[in-house]
């Protein structure tokens, strides 16, 4: 870790969202591989196409608890919508877009990545409860079970879609961001482009955490 | 090869079940423990080792009389088979004689063909962890002989034969029987390889889907959902590409003396 980094995340909010990352890429994966013929074989190293059911219906316990923990973590911050804000930020797609002279400042999250959380906590509890109907189908009418999949369906095309989105968006599309899901440690200058407002609320409440340095004061940095 | 089709004739069933059981020896499919339901259906539904089932129903005639109906239920094999499109394994299939095939080497026990299938005809044996249907004796007919049900039927209700010769014999039939008789199976799921001479309306038969279709949310599912799922990712993938081609990334504005990334 360098000096003068500052911590964005802690290893609680990290370790959350990594399982649901793996827990969702394998349900991605062993779905992909029920949904297509071709890619029937993805279950070939594990046995067949049976394991690979198994393997979705296992993981997708994982995902449940990593879902649960996911939205009670963040829906304060990244669930509500601050208005105007929030607002103006949309009008000019956070300048990810078109060039804009002034973005307007966000705290933790910008609304691009509250609607992309809302997407997976909306998403991913469509998916657990379509799932389990589609898990327990027998003793229901063949016509809420045949709508279960096409929600299963549905919520799959906006979470596959919206991963691509994030991996972008999280790497090269903008530099400087997978160190806050890594080490949780970002830059000072990555922090002030990107969430000005809450760098200047953590300064403020004195909840900024520098590396190297001692801490201002309290020990909670969520601010 | 040609398609084949199984035509029931109802109007001759005497209710014998002498097909239930030729399906049962001919499969190697054991009985299991029945029920009393007062009535001479037996088992009382389609079970994982029952795949025909004669079905009793009374009706009241307009004079009165009660009339015995028999119509003998199984999968229907249609040509747009709702089962093959939602199984995720290829283990239903459409045969080349136009029947729908079970491979259960292949099946996972999805329980998907169950909710699908207009006719709710395919059953799930928790034993195996597999699904069970009629395959029209697909072992039989490659060996050039008739299915069991048809081979073992008394009374000629159950004729099996190539597609255009079954239908002609139909229609004929409905003409001889006349009134309400109709020919069941052509008109729907692009045609079944099972098909009725009913002598009573469609609706009056239980169990026996009027205008059977593959399901709305089947092919919302199936033919919109699926391809859209490849096609938005890809999308994404390629405005991601497009997007730091032309856009370029998001990168913070002042360089001061570190590097943008955290670094470990």
């Amino acid at each position: 870790m360098r000096k003068g980094l500052i911590q964005a995340t802690d290893s609680f909010e990290r370790i959350v969202h990594w399982s649901l990352a793996v827990s969702c890429l394998i349900l991605c994966l062993s779905g992909l591989g029920m949904m297509f013929h071709s890619l029937n074989f993805l279950g070939e190293p594990f046995g067949g196409l049976k394991s690979l059911k198994y393997i979705h219906n296992i993981t997708a316990l994982f995902f449940i608890l990593a879902l649960f923990f996911t939205i009670s973590m963040w829906w304060k911050e990244a669930g509500v919508f601050v208005f105007p804000e929030d607002l103006d930020w949309i009008k000019c797609a956070g300048g990810y877009l078109w060039h804009v002279d002034k973005v307007p400042e966000v705290g933790k999250y910008n609304p691009g990545q509250k609607m992309f959380f809302l997407v997976v906590a909306a998403g991913g509890v469509a998916m657990i409860f379509s799932g389990l109907i589609m898990l327990f189908p027998l003793h229901m009418p063949a016509m809420i079970v045949r709508l279960m999949y096409l929600i299963h369906a549905a919520g799959f095309v906006a979470i596959f879609a919206f991963f691509f989105i994030h991996l972008y968006l999280g790497t090269v599309g903008s530099p400087g961001s997978l160190p806050a899901m890594l080490t949780g440690w970002v830059s000072r200058p990555w922090l002030k482009k990107q969430h000005a407002k809450w760098l200047k609320e953590m300064e403020e409440h004195g909840t900024l955490v520098v590396y190297g340095e001692e801490k201002s004061s309290s020990h909670d940095h969520h601010g | 090869m040609a398609e084949y089709v199984k035509l029931i004739d109802v109007s001759k069933c005497t209710g014998c079940r002498a097909c239930q059981l030729a399906c049962k020896q001919w499969n190697s499919q054991p009985a299991k423990q029945t029920e009393n339901h007062g009535t001479y259906q037996n088992p009382p539904d389609l079970q994982a080792n029952t795949w025909t089932l004669i079905r009793f129903q009374e009706i009241e005639e307009k004079d009165g009389k009660l009339k015995w109906l028999f119509r003998k239920d199984g999968c229907m094999h249609c040509t747009d088979a709702a089962c093959v499109k939602v199984c995720p394994s290829g283990a239903l299939y459409v045969t080349d004689i136009g029947t729908v095939g079970l491979n259960r080497d292949l099946c996972i026990g999805c329980k998907e063909c169950v909710s699908a299938c207009p006719f709710d005809i395919p059953r799930y044996d928790r034993k195996t962890d597999k699904v069970y249907k009629c395959d029209l004796c697909l072992s039989r007919i490659k060996a050039d002989l008739i299915p069991a049900c048809a081979k073992a039927c008394p009374t000629g209700a159950i004729t099996f034969g190539e597609k255009g010769k079954m239908i002609e014999k139909a229609y004929a039939r409905a003409k001889e029987l006349g009134g309400d008789a109709n020919v069941y199976g052509d008109k729907f799921v692009g045609g079944t390889h099972v098909m009725y001479v009913l002598d009573e309306k469609p609706g009056v038969y239980e169990h026996l889907p009027k205008s059977p279709s593959v399901p709305l949310s089947v092919i919302l599912w199936k033919d919109i959902m699926k391809p859209l799922s490849l096609l938005a990712a890809g999308g994404v993938i390629a405005g991601s590409f497009l997007h730091y081609i032309i856009h370029g990334p998001k990168l913070p504005d002042e360089e001061t003396g570190q590097e943008q990334k955290g670094g470990e």
